[in-house]
């Protein structure tokens, strides 16, 4: 069943994805890709007539983050009067998800609160063995090493351990609710579910308050330590201490002031909070002990309806990495491209996509006509930028670090390029087989910068070599895919010129860098995408247009996508910092129009965020809402890009004003 | 359901099934009236239903054949057009093959749906055939249908021991889900269910094993509404494993085993 978050906090070892209602949804740990321990976790009441589950909609709600942090608060509002608050949040130090339901009432109400749990622990929903250890009022699930608990303050008087989907229903814990009352069966195995249950007797405006562990371990004496020496502890202070953590993390982060922005209206909050928000959440798509990232957490792990995104694509994380050492996070840099050495496979290339730990993912990529090959282009351009960042001791050492890997994958894009343009391959989008405009404009950035590499590590010949190749591929590319109707083909399909417009022939600009502006022919080659791009893929909603990914599309609808949209605008800022300065020189009108249609794409982008400012993948072009993959990190590393771009517009702006 | 009046027709290429329903006022020969004007204008009921709506009002839904050059909205605003009528809605089935008085087709006060018995037993088999726990899935299912069908009745009528099994009998004949013999004892909670004809069994074609979980789940539905307890219903044979009909046990459902157990492993 495809469920799509709103919302997602967690801490390095855990990941919880949840809907707007405060349902979770996903339970990752330990990693960000595996295991997902959670079919159902809700919580409902039984008001002495009958349930209410809170992800009814019957219920309204209000759900967003406690300022600059991971901590999630949601508000839910019955038709009945009934309201409770929820905070969420999970511990920095454990991975424990500490969820707050306080629950008031304008009537009285004598009944229960009840929460109920169906786990797949191991990602699985066999062999799980439950049960509930009444002694230490612990509620534990577990498959192999993997053991989630819940335990609660106050204490739950009461519990069910049943069979989720069997003939005998009357012990699945969902169906005992219903009457008010749960069985107090204490264990079972197979595919179950579980119960907690206590009293709530509200007077009209009372308030009741439930604080609920869930925990994950991999032993049972560690799960019960973990849970005992949790709850120990006063709520407020691990409210503290987990606010404070996000905080601290935030303050390292390179500081904006997009000075002079004052005109627009609300603008600069708006793109602060946006700044803040794209980087609480790589956070959390980061595994901390791998270097790599998920795509976005996984929503849809049988595939009906994609390939789902829990895996690491070296396309994304490279341009994710990169977001995050410019925003004031290197750490991610290096984390990432030691996975990389790690990763890279015998031939020089990397492949369609990884788990974390870096196994190779499901794949439909698995041979060289199938293979992605900008992925590794994508890789060595991200390894050069890093470079170029890095001073002193620190550029030495990382030069040494991935020398034999930068060769490696030099040498397959020479192999794969002899021709001038790459060999038949898949697309970004993995959908077509073909030779693209965005894929040789990666492997132009890849030589590039291993060209440069190579002559910053004494390999001059190498470098003359790569560097003549990547020339050879840009002239290239122009040949034969550079349209008089002024935009580059999408490449060549089925062995004919496919001229469909496609929003990812951008890459020949940003980030690849193939065309520059400083060359006057590209300069208007790269103004003409632009224009192009606008007019042919906006789709207008909320108030403005995003832009799709290509003409005829009908992946998931063919909705406007965040990242070809920022893509665009990013397209815009860089293109504007790019000219030459001078407010009264003959390039500040058209920098000036540019930086204007940027901001309404990335306002736009703002709008079809969720509740909570989450960036998605797509927006859906009916409705505006998110769509598709939530959050989606490539769409949150080009928020920072974007963003970070714009502040050094404003900054020269200021400075020439000055 | 009375409302919900539909008519199956062959094809015939010169004409048209169309259905009036009549809001009229009631009074001494007033339907009369009615009936005349139409047997004057050819139009010859196939089928027909009389419902009273209040004490002055009733309400005359019939279904006729006819020709195709024939207009039915002049037809309309003439039967509209007599005295005893107050409103006339209309509608037309182009190839005869169904059409509704009311749509949507309601069954016990909730919106429902027709469907071959194939399609619905297609699904079943997708079930079985493809999904873990399917035989568990199906029983959750029809769980849901059957409470709610005795939480319908108690809130429409007096329901008790003497006729808690001649309703759902009914309900299964009327909806075509097969004839039922219900013998339950309502102090024990114990007994057995018949079910001749089940549209599961009959269509479902041979198997090993009973396929008719979703039918015991409704029961067992229907059964723990009604009785306030859990009841456990199992089919215990099944027509489509080559019986003559279907038999589902009654039961008790039992209570949870002993708690005290001590518990294992590296905690203790």
């Amino acid at each position: 069943m495809i469920r799509q978050p709103n919302v997602i906090l967690g801490n390095d070892e855990l990941l919880v994805t949840m809907g707007r209602k405060g349902e979770i949804l996903g339970m990752f740990y330990p990693r960000r890709d595996h295991a997902q321990h959670v079919e159902e976790s809700i919580a409902c009441i039984h008001t002495g007539e009958r349930l209410l589950w809170t992800n009814d909609n019957e219920w309204h709600s209000i759900q967003n983050y406690i300022e600059d942090t991971n901590i999630v608060s949601t508000k839910l509002y019955h038709d009945s009067g009934i309201r409770i608050s929820i905070l969420d949040l999970v511990h920095p130090d454990v991975p424990v998800l500490i969820r707050r339901f306080k629950i008031q009432s304008q009537q009285k109400i004598s009944g229960k609160f009840f929460y109920y749990s169906n786990f797949d622990v191991g990602e699985t929903s066999k062999k799980n063995s439950g049960f509930c250890d009444s002694e230490a009022r612990l509620l534990a699930q577990y498959w192999q090493d993997y053991y989630i608990g819940i335990y609660a303050l106050p204490e739950f008087t009461e519990w069910q351990v049943g069979k989720a989907m069997d003939t005998i229903w009357w012990t699945n814990s969902k169906y005992d609710m219903e009457d008010g009352k749960l069985q107090r069966n204490k264990e079972d195995i197979g595919n179950i579910n579980n119960a907690a249950g206590w009293d709530l007797h509200l007077e009209a405006d009372g308030a009741n308050e439930f604080v609920i562990f869930i925990g994950a371990a991999s032993s049972r004496s560690l799960l019960y330590k973990r849970m005992r020496e949790l709850s120990k502890l006063p709520l407020e202070h691990i409210f503290e201490k987990t606010r404070e953590y996000w905080v601290m993390w935030l303050s390292k982060k390179h500081v904006l002031k997009m000075p002079g922005i004052e005109g627009y209206n609300n603008l600069r909050q708006e793109l602060l909070n946006a700044y803040n928000r794209a980087l609480l959440m790589l956070y959390l798509l980061n595994d901390h002990e791998n270097g790599s990232f998920v795509a976005a957490p996984e929503f849809d792990s049988n595939f009906e309806k994609c390939g789902g995104y829990g895996f690491c694509w070296n396309r994304d994380a490279s341009e994710l990495v990169l977001a995050l050492k410019h925003s004031g996070y290197p750490e991610y840099c290096d984390g990432f491209f030691k996975w990389c050495i790690r990763t890279q496979l015998p031939d020089g290339s990397w492949f369609q996509r990884y788990w974390l730990d870096g196994n190779i993912a499901p794949s439909w990529g698995n041979f060289d006509y199938s293979t992605q090959i900008d992925e590794t282009g994508s890789t060595l351009h991200a390894m050069d930028v890093y470079y170029r960042i890095l001073e002193g001791l620190k550029k030495v050492e990382f030069l040494e670090e991935v020398w034999v890997s930068v060769l490696r994958a030099a040498e397959y894009l020479m192999k794969r390029t002899k021709s001038g343009l790459h060999e038949s391959c898949m697309d970004l989008w993995e959908t077509y087989y073909g030779i693209f405009t965005y894929t040789n404009s990666s492997i132009y950035a890849g030589l590039m910068g291993a060209s440069h590499l190579a002559e910053e590590n004494g390999e001059s010949g190498m470098a003359r070599r790569w560097k003549k190749r990547a020339e050879f591929i840009k002239q290239a590319t122009i040949d034969r895919f550079w349209l008089q109707e002024g935009y580059f083909a999408k490449g060549i399909i089925h062995e004919k010129l496919d001229k469909t417009m496609d929003a990812s022939v951008l890459g020949a600009y940003m980030p690849f860098g193939m065309l520059s502006p400083k060359d006057p022919v590209e300069r208007d080659m790269i103004l003409f995408l632009i224009e192009n791009i606008q007019k042919k893929l906006s789709i207008p909603i909320n108030s403005g247009y995003g832009i799709k990914r290509y003409e005829n599309d009908t992946y998931i609808d063919g909705n406007p996508w965040i990242v070809t949209t920022l893509w665009l605008s990013e397209a815009m800022f860089a293109f504007a910092l790019d000219l030459p300065e001078g407010e009264q020189g003959q390039y500040a009108e058209e920098a000036k129009k540019l930086i204007s249609e940027g901001i309404k794409c990335l306002r736009w982008a703002l709008a079809g965020a969720t509740s909570t400012g989450l960036l998605p993948e797509q927006v859906d072009k009916s409705t505006g809402k998110p769509a598709w993959a939530i959050p989606l990190g490539w769409s949150g590393s080009l928020m920072l890009d974007n963003i970070i771009l714009f502040d050094k517009i404003c900054r020269r702006n200021a400075g020439s004003h000055e | 359901m009375v409302r919900d009046l539909c008519m199956f027709a062959g094809f015939n290429e010169d004409s048209r099934i169309v259905w009036f329903k009549i809001t009229y006022s009631k009074g001494p020969g007033s339907l009369s009236v009615i009936t005349d004007f139409l047997e004057k204008e050819n139009v010859f009921i196939k089928f027909g239903h009389i419902d009273n709506i209040t004490q002055d009002t009733g309400e005359y839904s019939i279904f006729t054949e006819l020709k195709k050059d024939v207009d039915i909205e002049e037809l309309a605003h003439k039967i509209e057009g007599l005295e005893v009528v107050r409103a006339v809605e209309h509608g037309i089935s182009e190839f005869g093959m169904i059409y509704s008085v009311d749509f949507p087709l309601n069954v016990i006060g909730v919106r429902g749906v027709m469907a071959r018995s194939l399609t619905i037993v297609d699904i079943i088999k997708t079930l079985n055939q493809s999904v873990p726990h399917a035989e568990g899935l199906l029983t959750l299912s029809g769980l849901r249908g059957g409470s709610h069908a005795a939480k319908y009745f108690k809130s429409i009528m007096p329901i008790n021991d003497s006729n808690f099994a001649s309703m759902i009998a009914e309900l299964y004949r009327a909806v075509g889900w097969g004839i039922l013999e219900i013998d339950c004892n309502p102090e024990t909670y114990e007994g057995k269910i018949i079910v001749k004809d089940s549209f599961i069994a009959d269509v479902y074609g041979s198997s090993d094993q009973p396929v008719c979980a979703f039918m015991s789940g409704y029961f067992a539905g229907y059964l723990t509404e009604y009785f306030g307890k859990n009841i456990s219903v199992r089919e215990v044979s099944c027509k489509a494993t080559g019986k003559s009909v279907c038999e589902h046990i009654i039961s008790l459902a039992p209570s949870s085993p002993g708690q005290e157990q001590q518990l294992r492993g590296e905690i203790k």
